[in-house]
């Protein structure tokens, strides 16, 4: 048997509900998953590539805000008699040129102005002054500037720093100088545009970190590295968005060239925490998995509830149902209710009441008739009107009763007769024989009605063998007890007779009739003549077998019949 | 210093004036227009002589673009505009400055060195002007065929050059002796010039008056 079928109903209940819950729990976790992450994937990447088209505006901007600065700055005419002094060496100015530099520097608020002249080379720094009188020439923006003669912006390192810079040149009227101002890109301004776009952006090239807005011991865990790195930085890393998993985090990046080769393109990594995108994910599958846990924990509440309610009677009922076939008719269910549970209870209640009356009478119907044809007629095994059928029919008798009354005293001698037919009806009815009446000293019993049995009188020779053995017990017993030992004969005939229920309505008994009573009764009245102790007629014998030990046997005249019958001694078994 | 010693000292030998001609080309024959060809030797007349120019300014533009003048000319700088001009230079040959005016209020400026001067306006910054300082007066610019002619040069040996902005060769470099008192025609220059310089731009986009 499965362990499903085994399971209590109560069980079933909950492991049912608790499997759809979990079923329908997983199924919305999967679902939302897969929703939610790739919404979440989307949104980021929508955001990265919108903070790409951000960054790429705010460093325009920046470029063009330095650009009209540097303009403007370039047209002073101040400024324009101070760099032409160096077109003459008498009247070269060195130091107002620097002091300059310095004031413009606090004016436009950048980090780095240059002067040159009309070649490219320093005439003055701010701050410091570092590489004054060297050609500068080459460097981005400025060879570009020098070309065209134009103002030109470009990406460029200066000592290890990275600067956004832009140059103009210096007009009197023709190109007397340029101007070069630059921003640096510093941590600082990696951490403006973290706060302008909500995403990490790093300057780097494939082997070095110019700025990031990572803080600096996040870096060497989250930005990618080595070949790694160099991979990503592909000449076709254009505003490519990628996944990338960085110790144990998990990034979306946008490649972002920002126009500098230094000699190595410089690329803008803007980084996005794919994790933390994703973190509103996970408190909704918590918050879900909370849900399906309350759902569970309710589900339990329901089964116990069910339990209490509904299984709670069915279980009593069962328990009561245990006892009922135990054989404990007194129980009855103390259910009181309205519903299909009630209706069971009362159901069973008047069907254990049925019960009970039932035994009751087969109780005192059997007081009066045997059990057996109490439990015959109350089965309805006893046709109304009669039946013939083979019966084998036992008399017994006590002898010499009439001496035996008159030696003990009343009390004493019922108490001995009913001791011994107390082991006579045993006898009897351990083979499946009734005993049909006491008459006096003796009984009749009947084997083979009302149930019907094919060995009837093998049966009845058994009792009758079994009757012997116990009154052999009970002679010492009463020997003990100095009391007179008893002596009995017991004969038994087969023959048809007609059983059925005999006497008026109030007092009907069922009983059998017929020739092959009387002759038993003769049979049994033969065993005095002869000194047997138990006597059979030929048909009994006719059918024993060899199963018993035969003795003598007699052809004996009978009262009231004209032929003699022919009886044989049964002395045990064989 | 010493040619012009040596100018001084042939002054008197030659005779008769003599007009001279010719054309300015490129090397491939194309006419080169605005050179200045003129003759090198210094004239110490030209120097004590009282003489003036003038370099105009008409709707935003210097006129004439080049102006060649003997060392020693006043330039007066008149705006005929009807908005203020500042005009100055830096460069070493002459440097100056006319703050901001109208019409006839700036003073002429005196050209006292030979050499090249760059002029511009402060205010606009397109507005480009060169004058020219010549050590002689003896100077002709070319026309849109390249042609030119010096007429009245006094006899006497002297050398010619030529003048271009663009032009690759200093004018030295492009020297040719003079037969004395003869007048010569065809006196050819071949003038390599550099490519155009673009002019001076301001945010990027080129501003022409």
């Amino acid at each position: 048997m499965s362990w499903w079928a085994r399971s209590s109903l109560r069980t079933k209940i909950f492991v049912a509900f608790s499997a759809l819950i979990v079923a329908v729990l997983a199924a919305t976790l999967t679902y939302t998953q897969l929703v939610v992450s790739s919404e979440a994937r989307r949104t980021l990447s929508r955001e990265l590539l919108t903070t790409g088209q951000v960054f790429d505006r705010l460093m325009n901007e920046r470029a063009t805000r330095l650009q009209n600065s540097s303009v403007l700055l370039a047209s002073d005419f101040a400024l324009k008699r101070v760099i032409a002094t160096h077109l003459d060496r008498a009247t070269y100015d060195a130091d107002t040129l620097a002091s300059a530099a310095l004031s413009y520097q606090t004016r436009i608020g950048v980090e780095l102005v240059w002067i040159t002249d009309e070649d490219g080379v320093l005439l003055a720094v701010s701050p410091g002054d570092a590489h004054i009188g060297r050609s500068m020439a080459s460097l981005t923006p400025l060879r570009e500037a020098i070309e065209t003669q134009d103002s030109a912006t470009g990406i460029a390192e200066i000592d290890g720093r990275l600067f956004q810079l832009v140059a103009v040149p210096v007009l009197g009227p023709d190109v007397i100088g340029f101007l070069l101002l630059g921003h640096v890109i510093d941590d600082a301004f990696a951490a403006r545009l973290k706060s302008d776009t909500a995403s990490d952006v790093s300057f780097v090239t494939d082997d070095r970190v110019f700025a990031s807005s990572l803080p600096p011991p996040s870096r060497e865990k989250y930005l990618p590295s080595g070949e790694f790195r160099a991979g990503l930085l592909r000449a076709d890393a254009d505003h490519r968005l990628s996944l990338l998993t960085i110790g144990g985090a998990r990034f979306l990046s946008l490649v972002v060239p920002v126009g500098a080769h230094i000699p190595k393109p410089v690329y803008a990594l803007v980084q996005g925490s794919y994790d933390d995108a994703l973190a509103p994910l996970r408190a909704l599958t918590w918050r879900i998995v909370l849900i399906g846990a309350t759902a569970l924990a309710i589900a339990l509440l329901i089964c116990v509830g069910l339990a209490g309610g509904i299984l709670g009677p069915v279980r009593t009922l069962v328990i009561g149902m245990h006892e009922v076939l135990r054989g404990n008719l007194r129980y009855r269910s103390r259910i009181e209710r309205q519903d299909e549970i009630g209706f069971l209870a009362r159901s069973f209640n008047e069907m254990v009441d049925g019960l009970e009356e039932r035994e009751h009478v087969k109780d005192t119907f059997g007081r009066f008739v045997s059990r057996d044809v109490a439990d015959a007629v109350l089965a309805g095994r006893v046709p109304l009107e009669g039946e013939r059928r083979e019966v084998s029919i036992l008399f017994q008798d006590i002898r010499g009763f009439t001496a035996l009354s008159q030696q003990l005293d009343p009390a004493t001698l019922l108490r001995v007769l009913n001791r011994f037919f107390t082991e006579v009806v045993s006898a009897v009815e351990a083979e499946g024989g009734v005993v049909k009446q006491f008459t006096g000293d003796g009984v009749m019993a009947l084997f083979g009605a009302p149930q019907a049995r094919e060995d009837h009188a093998e049966r009845a020779v058994r009792a009758a063998l079994g009757i012997v053995k116990r009154l052999v017990d009970l002679n010492v017993l009463l020997s003990e007890q100095d009391l007179p030992q008893l002596a009995i004969g017991v004969g038994i005939h087969t023959g048809e007779v007609v059983a059925g229920l005999i006497g008026p309505d109030e007092r009907v008994e069922y009983g059998v009739v017929g020739e092959a009573v009387n002759l038993a009764s003769r049979v049994e009245a033969l065993t005095k003549e002869v000194t047997a102790t138990i006597l059979v007629s030929r048909d009994v014998a006719a059918r024993l077998g060899e199963r018993f030990e035969m003795g003598r046997a007699a052809s004996l005249p009978v009262k009231g019949k004209r032929e003699p019958m022919e009886v044989v001694e049964v002395l045990g078994f064989a | 210093m010493r040619r012009l010693w040596v100018a001084i000292l042939l002054w008197p030998i030659v005779g008769a004036a003599a007009t001279i001609s010719g054309r300015v080309t490129t090397p491939d024959g194309k006419p080169v227009i605005d050179a200045v060809v003129f003759v090198q030797e210094a004239d110490p007349a030209a120097a004590s002589a009282v003489r003036t120019a003038t370099m105009d300014q008409i709707d935003k533009t210097f006129v004439p673009g080049l102006l060649p003048i003997v060392v020693g000319t006043r330039v007066s700088f008149p705006n005929h505009d009807q908005i203020h001009h500042h005009v100055y230079s830096f460069s070493r040959t002459k440097s100056f400055e006319l703050p901001l005016y109208k019409g006839e209020d700036a003073k002429p400026v005196l050209f006292d060195k030979v050499g090249v001067v760059k002029v511009g306006c402060n205010i606009h910054d397109w507005m480009s002007g060169i004058i020219l300082v010549l050590p002689t007066p003896w100077f002709a610019k070319t026309d849109s065929d390249g042609l030119w002619q010096i007429e009245n040069l006094p006899a006497g040996h002297h050398t010619i050059v030529a003048w271009h902005e663009l032009s690759k060769q200093k004018p030295e470099e492009t020297a040719q002796p003079l037969p004395a008192g003869e007048n010569v025609r065809d006196l050819k220059f071949t003038l390599a010039l550099g490519a155009a310089r673009p002019r001076p731009a301001m945010h990027g986009s080129r501003r022409d008056p």
